[in-house]
């Protein structure tokens, strides 16, 4: 491989916040180390990621000689100084890294960076709840911060606090109403909470999802499941019963074209999936 | 190279107009010499202008890079969960990636009593 479809790829996983920390590390060994110096300026983003992803997979030998470069060429960054603390981290020094990121806080108090590695911290020794106050309070200065919304969401949801996950998923609604995924998200939090209401609104936000994007097979799985059980529940008014009846049908009909296309015409698979889904059904009907 | 191809396009265009530009200062210098009066250009000159500038267009459109689809969906389309629920200001290290590195050494916990 050449080294520039090397960086290509690197930059490529950094744009989308792809995690394969090993493959990253791998290239970053083979190819991309020897070629260094012509990344340009690029060299340095490319060593920060290769850092956190040589932490991520305990390779401490790659990771301290990026930290080195990185840490000769900007002494008193604050951004290396967050690669010190996940050093200690990966050295599960959970305490000294507590003490370096609060240092850090109170040298730059308006830098979000810094306050969010706190969280995760607390988060890596298992403090969930601690987690989630502190990111609270975060969340109260700096209200916009999407990421932040969102792993508030995941530490809720680790908490089983259905009800604040979703207020959380909202809240990155609103931020981002075209996103399929957070649509998707929500319905999924709704549908485990389970209940009429509940379902009813996973139905909706499920459709939201397909409709925003039509190649998302999970919210049409979702739509069938979430319209089945409406359906069932006996709060349900008739009229309403109906309209639920059809889209599940609806949703049902085009999984099935939609695997009928993945496969051709395989009538055998088809028809266990059939099977399946009519299990599916029976299974959400009887919960 | 199909990008110098269309590098060139753009300069010919470019310099084609300022050709026209040019051909448009000195007929107007030599109508005042003669002392006749202004009318219109002569057809040439704006024809040249237009098609170069038609030229400059095609090759800009070119070099300009690729075009981003103007429905707001369609970039989300392709992406995944996966990606979009890793959170890097969130990374945490303790978990079973650490056993799968070739410089771990497992904890030896004394098994006392059980």
């Amino acid at each position: 491989m050449h080294w520039s479809e090397a960086r290509d790829i690197i930059r490529k996983w950094r744009e989308e916040n792809a995690r394969n920390s090993i493959e990253l590390v791998e290239l970053w060994e083979d190819i991309l180390k020897p070629k260094a110096y012509k990344l340009g300026d690029e060299h340095y983003l490319v060593l920060e990621q290769v850092c956190t992803a040589a932490f991520d997979c305990n390779r401490l030998d790659v990771a301290t000689d990026c930290l080195q470069v990185l840490s000769s060429k900007f002494p008193g960054s604050v951004r290396i100084a967050l690669l010190q603390v996940l050093h200690l981290e990966a050295l599960e020094r959970y305490d000294d890294a507590l003490n370096l990121v609060d240092s850090i806080i109170k040298r730059d108090e308006t830098n979000a960076a810094p306050r969010k590695r706190r969280v995760a911290i607390l988060k890596a020794q298992g403090k969930t709840v601690e987690a989630i106050k502190d990111l609270s309070e975060y969340l109260k200065v700096f209200m916009v911060d999407q990421e932040a919304w969102q792993e508030l969401c995941e530490l809720y949801l680790c908490e089983q606090e259905y009800g604040k996950a979703a207020f959380c998923m909202e809240e990155l609604l609103l931020h981002n109403p075209h996103n399929h995924l957070y649509h998707q998200r929500l319905a999924e939090i709704k549908y485990t909470q389970g209940g009429f209401e509940n379902m009813d609104i996973a139905r909706l936000y499920f459709c939201q999802s397909y409709k925003l994007n039509p190649k998302n097979i999970r919210s049409l799985y979702g739509i069938f499941l979430s319209s089945a059980n409406v359906a069932a529940s006996q709060k349900c008014t008739s009229s309403k019963k109906k309209e639920a009846n059809q889209l599940s049908v609806w949703a049902l009909k085009q999984i099935n074209e939609r695997y009928r296309d993945a496969r051709g015409k395989n009538d055998e698979a088809l028809d266990s999936l059939e099977n399946n889904l009519g299990l599916l059904h029976l299974n959400s009907t009887t919960s | 190279m199909a990008s110098s191809y269309y590098r060139a396009i753009t300069f010919l265009g470019l310099f084609s107009l300022l050709h026209a530009a040019y051909s448009a200062a000195q007929h107007r210098s030599y109508l005042r010499i003669t002392g006749q009066e202004f009318t219109s250009l002569p057809s040439d000159i704006i024809i040249q202008g237009i098609i170069s500038l038609f030229l400059t267009m095609y090759g800009v459109i070119h070099i300009a890079g690729e075009f981003k689809e103007i429905r707001a969906t369609v970039e989300l389309e392709s992406r995944t969960w996966e990606t979009q629920k890793n959170l890097p200001s969130f990374y945490i290290f303790n978990h079973r990636g650490k056993a799968l590195s070739p410089t771990y050494m497992p904890e030896y916990r004394s098994n006392g009593s059980s």
